[in-house]
């Protein structure tokens, strides 16, 4: 067993879900990932544990009986600060936006890759613990930027004209981390750390090659664009105002 | 029969009408006829009463030797037959003639009548007044009637006969207008009470569908009209109570597949050998495709994404893309922006379940995108083996998949195809699979623009 001293230097996860057969060798993967995982199969229970534990992050599934995932996860972002990822057993989009919106800082679909969510759980960590102010649900929601705007939920850009241009995922990921960051220079290994994390696809994927084709469809003239730009040495940057709608 | 069933009117309101013309006509007519013969049976006793008097008069002033003629001179003696035999006769007037005379005890030999039209210098309107000489003229003919006595002559009597009624069809045409538009504006009034809830309740039965707002028909009109109504309404509540049901039933299905899928997925990291794992991760990618195909499949009369304008060749290279992502040998032509108005989520399904077929059984995915003034074509085509001739249809069927396949691998060509297939339906087009000239199988989906 650890002693108190190096469990207290580990993150602290509360990981939610009724089905033990899913949360029992999840803690175990978790823990073998180097976090310090506390369980609790209802709501109630992982309220209790809140309050008992300096909880670093929580990981809850949506459908629980009794009060649920949703509920709980409301719960946590009205009295703390404890980021939240939600396990969910639905994928459709509304499901997604709604448990965003409830404060959630991301969400994986059942079945999820367990590596997939310990990369989301240190992403978050690193944002949360990093000194990095905290905004909840960053990704989520509409962003107006040079006449387009970007919509998380449907995963398309939509045009002045109100036209949905589809992204394809690598597309969406980039273009959202471009978003959110505006006017800061992002290095391609930033780029990619903060794109793969969120699904399977785009790992290997050169950046240079999405943000051609992203300019494409944003830009004017894709030759000398004007909103991902090159900054020389550096990465790219996004040089339009952002407006969170 | 074609000429009668054009006339015959389609709407409620018309063939009403068009019965209650008929029947008031036909009600109208048989009236008519009875007035008719009385009006002849009351003419006949008018004329026959007077002139038998007169002819039975005259005959007793000859038996008595005086002259026959009398009474103003109605009654002349001729000495032959005055009644031309081309005049139609009216046999009836001889026949209450020779009975009346015979009451009045007078042998008489032949009874000859003629009808004639009324002349206007005729002795028998001479002494009338204006306005009763129109009349006759407009009405009337002229009888002959003509009492042989035999051996001594003919006894004439000339008389203004209304034997024809002119205008009775006017008449009665005009009389059955004016009580067809007094029963027919309440009747009319009744059917609109009728027709109008029935046209609701039809424009609600065929709006009802998928997705559709759920308002219930406002219940008038008469009693049964509104009984049916009311009964629509609770049909439609029940079926969307059963929609709503198999949703549920097919979350909780979801919920309770994909949990132990994820357990097993979770337990799987946790295999030491590294190629195992990646099968088993693999096997269980596929088992929750499927799943996530069966319950898009079963949801897609109902589906919650809405209609939104999208760039079609963005969405295509969007879903080509990540097939790219992932390592995947796929192709596409780009095109200029293409302006479509559909569910782009369920599009990219569709078009993904083409490729992914492409790709797993013809080796490569050849994706095209062709625009057509009114049409769209997303062809993918690949290089595999194509499907025979008489499978081709078979393809479509959700869960069946082609025992020729060498394919090895998990996940139904049948369910993505179907489900493809499904949704283009839905979108109001079709896909279409031919085996192509120089090898291969090439999908189509077309929509209409």
């Amino acid at each position: 067993m650890l002693d108190p001293g190096v469990m207290g230097d580990l993150p602290h996860l509360l990981l939610v879900d009724d089905e033990r057969s899913i949360r029992e060798p999840l803690a175990v993967y978790l823990g073998k990932q180097g976090f310090r995982v506390t369980q609790a199969g209802d709501a109630e229970g992982a309220r209790s544990r809140l309050a008992a534990y300096a909880i670093d992050l929580a990981i809850i599934d949506i459908m629980m009986p009794g009060e649920d995932g949703l509920s709980l996860c409301r719960h946590i972002a009205a009295t703390s600060d404890v980021p939240v990822i939600l396990l969910t057993a639905r994928a459709e989009e509304t499901d997604r936006i709604v448990g965003l919106e409830m404060g959630a800082d991301d969400y994986v679909v059942k079945p999820f890759s367990p590596r997939e969510l310990a990369t989301r759980v240190k992403v978050i960590l690193r944002r949360t613990q990093g000194g990095g102010t905290r905004q909840h649900a960053p990704e989520t929601g509409s962003y107006a930027f040079a006449g387009w705007v970007l919509k998380s939920g449907e995963r398309a850009l939509v045009d002045r004209e109100g036209v949905s241009v589809p992204l394809s995922t690598g597309e969406f990921n980039l273009l959202l981390a471009l978003v959110t960051r505006p006017r800061q220079v992002l290095t391609r290994d930033q780029l990619l750390d903060l794109t793969q994390g969120r699904e399977a696809a785009a790992f290997d994927r050169a950046i240079d090659n999405q943000v051609s084709r992203l300019r494409r469809k944003i830009e004017a003239d894709a030759k000398a664009p004007d909103i991902i730009k090159t900054v020389w040495g550096g990465g790219y940057t996004l040089a339009a105002e952002v407006t969170r709608l | 029969m074609t000429v009668l069933s054009r006339l015959w009117p389609r709407k409620l309101a018309g063939q009403i009408a068009l019965l209650i013309a008929l029947a008031l006509f036909v009600a109208q007519a048989i009236n008519f006829t009875l007035l008719l013969r009385e009006r002849r049976f009351f003419a006949l006793a008018q004329i026959t009463g007077p002139a038998a008097t007169r002819f039975a008069d005259a005959i007793e002033r000859s038996a008595q030797g005086r002259p026959p003629v009398a009474d103003r001179g109605r009654v002349r003696l001729v000495s032959a037959n005055p009644v031309p035999a081309t005049l139609p006769r009216e046999p009836e007037v001889e026949k209450s003639l020779r009975s009346g005379l015979a009451e009045s005890g007078v042998q008489v030999g032949r009874i000859v009548t003629g009808l004639s039209p009324l002349r206007v210098d005729s002795p028998l309107l001479r002494r009338l007044p204006v306005s009763r000489r129109r009349f006759l003229m407009r009405s009337a003919d002229e009888l002959v009637i003509a009492v042989e006595r035999p051996g001594l002559g003919w006894l004439v009597q000339r008389m203004p006969w209304g034997a024809h009624d002119i205008g009775l069809v006017w008449r009665l045409a005009g009389q059955t207008a004016i009580l067809f538009v007094i029963v027919l504006l309440p009747v009319l009034w009744a059917v609109r009470r009728l027709s109008r809830p029935l046209r609701d309740l039809t424009a609600a039965a065929e709006r009802f569908g998928p997705g559709e707002p759920v308002a219930p028909v406002a219940v008038s009109g008469p009693d049964d009209v509104a009984a049916l109504i009311t009964a629509f309404n609770g049909l439609r509540l029940r079926v969307t109570a059963m929609l709503d049901e198999k949703d549920r039933m097919l979350g909780a299905i979801g919920h309770d597949l994909r949990t132990p899928l994820a357990a097993l997925r979770v337990r799987i990291e946790s295999v030491e050998d590294e190629a195992d794992r990646l099968r088993m991760i693999d096997t269980i990618a596929d088992m929750n495709r499927t799943l996530d195909d069966i319950l898009s499949l079963a949801r897609l009369g109902r589906p919650s994404e809405p209609l939104t304008e999208v760039d079609l060749a963005a969405l295509v290279d969007a879903v080509v893309e990540d097939f790219r992502d992932l390592g995947a040998p796929v192709s596409f032509e780009d095109i200029d922006r293409l302006r479509m108005r559909l569910r782009p989520a369920l599009m990219r399904r569709a078009v993904r379940n083409l490729i992914e077929n492409a790709v797993k059984y013809g080796e490569v995915a050849e994706v095209s995108l062709r625009a057509e003034q009114h049409a769209v074509a997303i062809v993918v085509a690949d290089r595999g083996p194509g499907i025979p001739a008489d499978r081709m249809g078979d393809v479509f069927d959700p869960f069946t998949r082609l025992e020729t396949s060498r394919n090895r691998e998990t996940g139904g060509i049948g369910l993505g195809l179907a489900l493809a297939r499904a949704i283009v339906r839905e979108a109001g087009g079709e896909v279409v699979l031919a085996n192509r000239p120089e090898g291969g199988l090439a999908a189509t989906i077309t929509l209409r623009r």
